[in-house]
Parts: structure tokens; C-alpha cells; sequence
């Protein structure tokens, strides 16, 4: 006989010595959770239920269990702290407020800190991506054992996080509660760091990253250089590595051109597998927007979405963004034109540029390759400055967008078509070779923090 | 049991366990309040299985011994006699209710039958502090917290313990307020940290009820006791892990603008006359400009604008508001001036003291207006 039939058969019992009320108050939500060398445990759902059981039906209860099974020879009580789970198959329900926002964050999983917006099956698969898919879906299959751990990288916008909360959610639900998973963005970690210190409640923080079975981070580029945070991670790292459990991390760039991460944690990361997310190519665009539309029962014409799909070409987020606010002109005025789209799209490729200057980029460009400033302008024509400064006339046509000439001018006097030549022959590179976009971006970076 | 009790003793006694009691077909005593001498004193408890309430209260104590009788009846005629003395003496599941010129007689029942009010397991680790700041603190956060069903764990006020100071939240999702008291307002021999969901109820009776110097609060893994000398508030926790509402604070304001906090008041209460069911009031800064355009508008009754002045940091901008729930900012806040954060009309903004980094209110815009 199971827990659960013996207590039945108890609770039958028990039913004709008490009185009905009391029966249905004390007892009705009841549990036996355990029985070991005739202790029963019992659980109750208040700790009101467990004090008037334990005063008042002790006897009863230990006789009928007695009845059933003599081994039984004293009965515990537990109040039964079971977690509230999120639920959020609601979808249907009527909002009142429609028009209020809300603060999105509050529907995270307060457990695993997932987002359940995000799943793998919403997640579009094109060339660029579908290594990385590939990876994740693995590593649903086979928590731990396959791909440990998995490194999922790649720019701004391209999807990691929708990705890695993915095989997230993903493993939620196919092992339901048999497996833990935790995703962290590597700040919340920092911070949590920083919070154990404070109130020494550092073995907290350590069995809270430990005690998983899939420990997900984002954007780990973060943490490069906070020494305390990055100590912590490694030990968790190790902990779980050894013992079999599944690590995901994402970040904008591969492990080595992590710059100031600790060696021994770039050779671990090295150690899985590693799979990019590169930029999505037109067809894989026209195909986001067409799901993003289809999510949102809306309709656009084709030329419209090919117009964005044509122009936002780096960054999915603004893809989005374009598309929600030509959703929104749709509204709002009854109708929608291709101009009006082309204003939008302007508008969002624009670049902060305010306060950069061509020098801050020069300066970061030969930063970032350790040579002189005075190199790059100067007449030198060295393997090893000639790269840099290409980079440099690229950067300086992006950032900035000036003229030609004016680059020319400002890199040594140089003709206007070194530098359309240097421009043209980079963008096409940047997108074929990943190393060389990881060092644009790394830059860029340089540039924007300056 | 036999008594003799002043009528104001047994009237503030009976009015602060009433909430306690309830209404319940399953089990009818918990509409009464016990009634029980204890150590010299007599105790009046009410419960509705959630939450417990004892008071005690002084009076003459002639004879030992407890009753329950149902709490309403016994409040009204409290409430309505006019007589200093009550003379109170049980018999039989009888309560006798006796002035010089009145007598009630009313059915009780024994307390066997009264559900035993739990206690806790560990009562060796407090939190001390005064009953002004426990309640003025809550009462700062308490109107930002709606029940949910969906949402039960945002039902309460979050009680964080970190050691050197106690931070109190409440969300309904719309908007969001924390306090926190620092270490020099509290006493405390945790050797460390906790996170509590105090239910709604318990915190609003807290509020109703909780009087003198200091308050101690002594919790284990499902429950919670707030106590004084005369006071004991026994609480279920809310179960569940609150969600990790430090990601929705911003951590830089776009534009920051300083202005008195009374008129901003004003401009809202006279320009929400205008506003539709939604409740939105419409804020709009125009780049170097002065001066704050409050706004309302409806298409049955028109339209209104009242100019605030302000000192401003940052891009201009149009956002709308639900006024109520700025109303609510607003009037938690104490200061002369206030700092209103806006990041742009779909990310939350922000109201504080610009000298009290103890307290914030965030709360999300309405969209598309």
C-alpha cells in the first residue's frame, strides 16, 4: 500500500470518530508524506490545522494508522509550505486595463528567473543561427552530458537571450519539476555578490547558484574584471561542472576576445562547445517580421515589410521596434505608406553621434592595436598599421558618416577612394569573418564609452 | 470565570481582535472571541485561521476560567450601555453581562472547542522596532498592493531583512514602492538575513491596531508574530518567492524634474476632472521650457491644462499617467519638493525625495493616448 491509499483508509476511519465539521476544517487538505521506522509524518495546510491535530486527534489518528500497519508507532506533523506556482496559461482573461503598462518584469518566474515569453519554439531558425539552435536543442535532450558547457555568442540583438531563456523554459517544461533551472543575468550575479558580502550571507548566495541543475547566465562579458564576482563564478563553475550539471553562458563576443577574463575561465568556456548567432541574412529577417505580425494578428503589405527587412540589418530589437511603430502609424491614422515607413526606418538607423569626435575614433582604433595615433595618420605603410587604419576609415565612415575626401584627408592625406575602397572592402569582410566583426565591435565599445 | 471590567478596557479590547474573527460554515466559533483570564489579565483572542489577534486588557479577576461568545453581540452591547462597570460571569456556556441596570445573557461555547492559536518554533531571534516607523513605513508601501488570485505572492508587503537595514515593497504590478529603515532604526539579533510576504490583511490590521513603544517581530518558516505588551498579531506567510522587483528600477532618469509636491497635487485633483475612464492625465514638458503641462481631456466634457512650474534636467516629453495611482505617489511622499524621473511613456517613472534616498514610488505610463 502507498502513502497515499493508507492515509485514505486512515482518514475513512478517522471520518466516523470526529465530527463533520471539523473533519472538513482540520483534516480535509491533509497528507501523509512520510513513514520511516514508524514515525508517520503528516502534513497540514496551516500551522491552526497542526495545533488542534496534535492536541486533539493524535490518538485517533495513531490508532487507525495502527489498525492498518502496526509498525506505526508515533505520528510528527508538518505544515505543508507548498510554493504558489506562477500561473500563466491565462492568456485569455479580459484586461480592464488594457491600456495600462506594466511592469514586465513581475511575470519572471520568481523561481528560475526565466521570462515564459521567451520559448524555443518561437525562435525563428536561419543560416546564421542555426548552429546555436542546434546546440540548444541538444543540450534539451541531454541536460549536462552533451555540449558542457554551452557558449552562445554573438552581437547586439541577434537573439541570445531569447535563445538561452528558451532551452530554459524548454527543459522547465519537458522535466517539469525533476530539473532546477536558473537563469542569471551576469549583473543580477554581480549584485548578488556584492549583497552577500554586505550582509554576510554568502553561503546563501553560494547554495542558491549551486543547488541547480542548469545554471544559465547571460551576457558574461560583465563580469570580466570584478574580481570577487569573478572568483565566485569560477568556484560555482567548477562545482557545477563536476558534478555533471549544465552550464549555458552568453556573451557578445567568443571566450578569448573576453579581454580582461581570467584566463582560467576563458579556457573553460573554450573547453564546450561554442556556437555564434551572426547577423540574420534578408530572408531570415522577412521571415521574424512575418511571425512577429502573425503573433500580433496584424496584417502589413509586402512591400512595406520588405522595406524594413532591406534596411534594419544588425539588430532584431529594432526590427521589432520598427515594426510596432509602423503597427502603431496603422492605428492611429487608418493607413499606412511606404514613406512614412522610410521616415521611421531613418530615424532608427541613426546613430548617437553627439559627442564623438574623428579623433576619439582614430585614438580608439590604435588603442585597441596598440600603435601610435601618429602611425595611423602618418605615410607608413606597414602590413601592420595599413589593417588598422582601413578599420579606422571604416569606423569613421559608420560612427560618423563622413565624406570620402574628408577621411582621406584626415588619415594622411590620403585620396578619397583609399578610402571608399577600405570602406567597401570591410563591410563585406565584417560580414563574412567573425573574428574581424568581434574586434569592430570591441571598438565601437571603446568609441561609445569614451 | 468571573469579572468586573471597565466599559472602555473591554471596548478597545474587542475592537481590536474584531477583524481577526470570521464568518465561516464549516466551523461557526470563529465569530466568537475568547474570553480567558491569564496571568492576572484577561485575554481576548479572535481568529479566522489565517490570522490570530490577543489583546490583553486590565480588570478585576474574581474567578479563573474562559468562555467564547460571539464577538458581535457582545461588541454592540459594549458599545451601547451606558455604565462604567461590566460585571462578567460565565456558567454553563452562559455569559452573564451585568450593569446596575442591565443584564444580557448570552450562548457561548466552551474554549475546547476554540482552535488553539499556534505558536511559534522559534521565538529566540527578534527584530525590534517602534511602532511609529513600522507604520509609517508600511503605510507607504500598502497602497501600492492590490489582492491578485492570479498573483498571489504580490498580494503582501515584502519584508526583506538584510542585516543592516529592512526594506518593505508592495507592487500590484502597475506601480511599485519600496522603504527601507536603516540599522539605527531597529534592534536586532538575527544572525541573518530574511524575506517575508506579509499577507495584505495582516499589514492593513497591523496599521489599524498596533500602538506603544516597540514592536517585536519574531517569524519562522510559515509564520510571523508582531508583538507588544498587550498585542499579539500571529500571521500565516504568504508562500512563494517574490519576484525579483530590483530589475524594474531604473537606474537613470532621462529627464529629471524638481517641483513642490503641493502643486503638483492640486494640478493632478483638478485636472483628473476631466479625465475618462482610464483615469489618465496626460504630463507634457516641452524641451527648455519652465514650466510642467498637466492635461486632460474627454470627449463629453472637454478638455483642461494646469502649468506647474519646475526646474528640469533632460529631454522634454509626453507622457499619460492613471492619475490615481500618481495621486497615490504623490501622497506617500512628505517632502516640500519631489523629484519626478520620466523615462520616455513606456518605461517607469519615478517619484522621490530628492533628500530621502529611503523611499521611492515607480509606476508604469498608459499607453497610446
Amino acid at each position: 500500500m502507498d502513502f497515499e491509499q493508507l492515509w485514505q483508509t486512515a482518514l475513512g476511519e478517522i471520518e466516523l470518530q470526529i465530527s463533520r465539521p471539523n473533519y472538513l476544517t482540520w483534516l480535509k487538505h491533509s497528507k501523509l508524506v512520510d513513514k520511516q521506522e514508524g514515525i508517520a509524518l503528516v502534513s497540514l495546510p496551516n500551522n491552526f490545522a497542526k495545533e488542534w491535530v496534535e492536541n486533539k486527534y493524535q490518538k485517533i489518528i495513531l490508532s487507525a494508522l495502527r489498525n492498518l500497519d502496526d509498525s506505526t508507532k508515533k505520528i510528527q506533523f508538518t505544515v505543508n509550505n507548498r510554493p504558489v506556482q506562477l500561473n500563466s496559461s491565462r492568456k485569455g482573461r479580459p484586461d480592464p486595463k488594457a491600456t495600462q503598462l506594466i511592469f514586465e518584469e513581475l511575470k519572471v518566474d520568481p523561481e528560475t528567473n526565466l521570462n515564459p515569453r521567451y520559448i524555443l519554439n518561437s525562435f525563428i531558425v536561419g543560416k546564421s543561427n542555426e548552429l546555436a539552435y542546434a546546440a540548444a536543442a541538444a543540450v534539451v535532450e541531454e541536460i549536462g552530458r552533451k555540449y558542457n558547457p554551452l557558449f552562445i555568442y554573438g552581437g547586439v540583438g541577434l537573439g541570445k537571450t531569447h535563445l538561452i531563456q528558451g532551452i530554459g523554459n524548454e527543459i522547465k517544461n519537458k522535466y517539469q519539476n525533476n530539473v532546477r533551472v536558473k537563469y542569471v543575468p551576469s549583473e543580477k550575479f554581480t549584485n548578488d555578490v556584492i549583497a552577500g558580502i554586505r550582509n554576510k550571507r554568502m553561503e546563501d548566495m553560494k547554495e542558491k547558484y549551486r543547488n541547480v541543475d542548469v545554471l544559465i547566465i547571460d551576457d558574461i562579458q560583465f563580469i570580466s574584471g570584478k574580481e570577487a564576482t569573478e572568483e565566485e563564478f569560477f568556484h560555482t563553475f567548477n562545482t557545477l561542472y563536476e558534478n555533471n550539471k549544465q552550464i549555458i553562458i552568453s556573451s557578445d563576443r567568443p571566450p578569448k576576445f573576453l579581454p580582461t577574463l581570467h584566463e582560467r575561465l576563458q579556457s573553460r568556456f573554450e573547453g564546450g562547445m561554442k556556437a555564434d548567432v551572426g547577423y540574420p541574412d534578408y530572408e531570415l529577417r522577412l521571415a521574424i517580421l512575418k511571425t512577429k505580425l502573425q503573433e500580433r494578428g496584424e496584417e502589413l503589405p509586402e512591400n512595406i515589410l520588405e522595406l524594413i527587412a532591406n534596411k534594419i540589418q544588425k539588430n532584431l530589437r529594432e526590427l521589432e521596434g520598427v515594426l510596432n511603430q509602423a503597427i502603431f502609424h496603422k492605428h492611429a491614422r487608418n493607413n499606412i505608406t511606404l514613406k512614412v515607413v522610410e521616415e521611421i526606418v531613418e530615424e532608427t538607423i541613426q546613430q548617437p553621434t553627439k559627442n564623438i569626435n574623428p579623433n576619439q575614433v582614430i585614438k580608439a582604433v590604435a588603442d585597441y592595436f596598440q600603435v601610435s595615433p601618429n602611425d595611423l595618420v602618418g605615410r607608413c605603410r606597414q602590413k601592420s598599421i595599413v589593417g588598422p587604419r582601413q578599420i579606422a576609415m571604416y569606423l569613421l565612415r559608420e560612427i560618423l558618416g563622413l565624406s570620402y575626401p574628408d577621411i582621406g584627408q584626415k588619415l594622411g592625406k590620403r585620396d578619397h577612394t583609399t578610402a571608399i575602397y577600405a570602406f567597401t572592402k570591410l563591410s563585406e569582410e565584417i560580414n563574412r569573418n567573425q573574428d574581424l566583426n568581434q574586434k569592430v565591435i570591441a571598438i565601437k565599445d571603446l568609441v561609445y564609452k569614451e | 470565570m468571573k469579572l468586573v471590567v471597565l466599559k472602555n478596557n473591554l471596548k478597545d479590547g474587542l475592537n481590536a481582535v474584531e477583524r481577526a474573527s470570521s464568518e465561516n460554515s464549516n466551523l461557526p466559533i470563529l465569530k466568537n472571541v475568547l474570553i480567558k483570564t491569564f496571568n492576572n489579565k484577561i485575554q481576548l483572542s479572535a481568529t479566522n485561521l489565517e490570522l490570530a489577534i490577543t489583546k490583553f486588557i486590565f480588570g478585576k479577576i474574581i474567578e479563573e476560567g474562559s468562555l467564547t461568545v460571539p464577538l458581535n453581540t457582545l461588541l454592540t452591547i459594549t458599545n451601547n450601555i451606558n455604565n462604567e462597570k461590566i460585571n462578567l460571569e460565565s456558567e454553563n456556556n452562559v455569559l452573564t453581562f451585568k450593569t446596575d441596570n442591565y443584564e444580557a445573557k448570552i450562548q457561548g461555547l466552551p474554549e475546547e472547542e476554540f482552535p488553539i492559536i499556534p505558536k511559534l518554533e522559534n521565538t529566540d531571534n527578534y527584530l525590534q522596532l517602534s511602532s511609529e516607523i513600522l507604520k509609517s513605513s508600511l503605510l507607504k508601501v500598502i497602497n501600492s498592493i492590490q489582492l491578485s488570485e492570479i498573483r498571489p505572492e504580490i498580494g503582501g508587503v515584502l519584508l526583506d531583512f538584510q542585516m543592516t537595514n529592512l526594506k518593505l515593497v508592495g507592487t500590484d504590478s502597475f506601480r511599485l514602492a519600496e522603504k527601507t529603515i536603516t540599522e539605527r532604526d531597529f534592534k536586532s539579533n538575527f544572525s541573518k538575513g530574511f524575506k517575508i510576504i506579509l499577507p495584505l490583511k495582516t499589514a492593513q490590521e497591523i496599521l489599524r491596531i498596533m500602538n506603544g513603544e516597540t514592536i517585536s517581530v519574531f517569524n519562522d518558516a510559515n509564520q510571523v508574530l508582531f508583538k507588544n505588551e498587550e498585542l499579539e498579531v500571529i500571521s500565516r506567510l504568504i508562500s512563494g518567492n517574490y519576484p525579483d522587483y530590483e530589475q524594474i528600477i531604473p537606474k537613470l532618469m532621462e529627464t529629471e524634474i524638481i517641483l513642490e509636491r503641493e502643486h503638483l497635487i492640486s494640478a493632478v485633483k483638478l485636472v483628473s476632472t476631466f479625465s475618462n475612464k482610464t483615469n489618465d492625465i496626460k504630463g507634457v514638458l516641452k524641451e527648455g521650457k519652465k514650466s510642467l503641462e498637466v492635461y486632460s481631456s474627454n470627449q463629453y466634457l472637454g478638455e483642461n491644462r494646469y502649468l506647474v512650474p519646475v526646474k528640469s534636467k533632460g529631454p522634454g516629453f509626453e507622457v499619460a499617467f492613471n492619475w490615481r495611482y500618481l495621486m497615490d505617489g504623490l501622497k506617500n511622499l512628505e517632502a516640500k519638493e519631489i523629484v519626478l524621473g520620466i523615462n520616455g511613456d513606456v518605461r517607469p517613472a519615478v517619484l522621490k525625495n530628492p533628500n530621502d534616498p529611503s523611499y521611492f514610488y515607480i509606476l508604469m505610463p498608459i499607453k497610446g493616448s
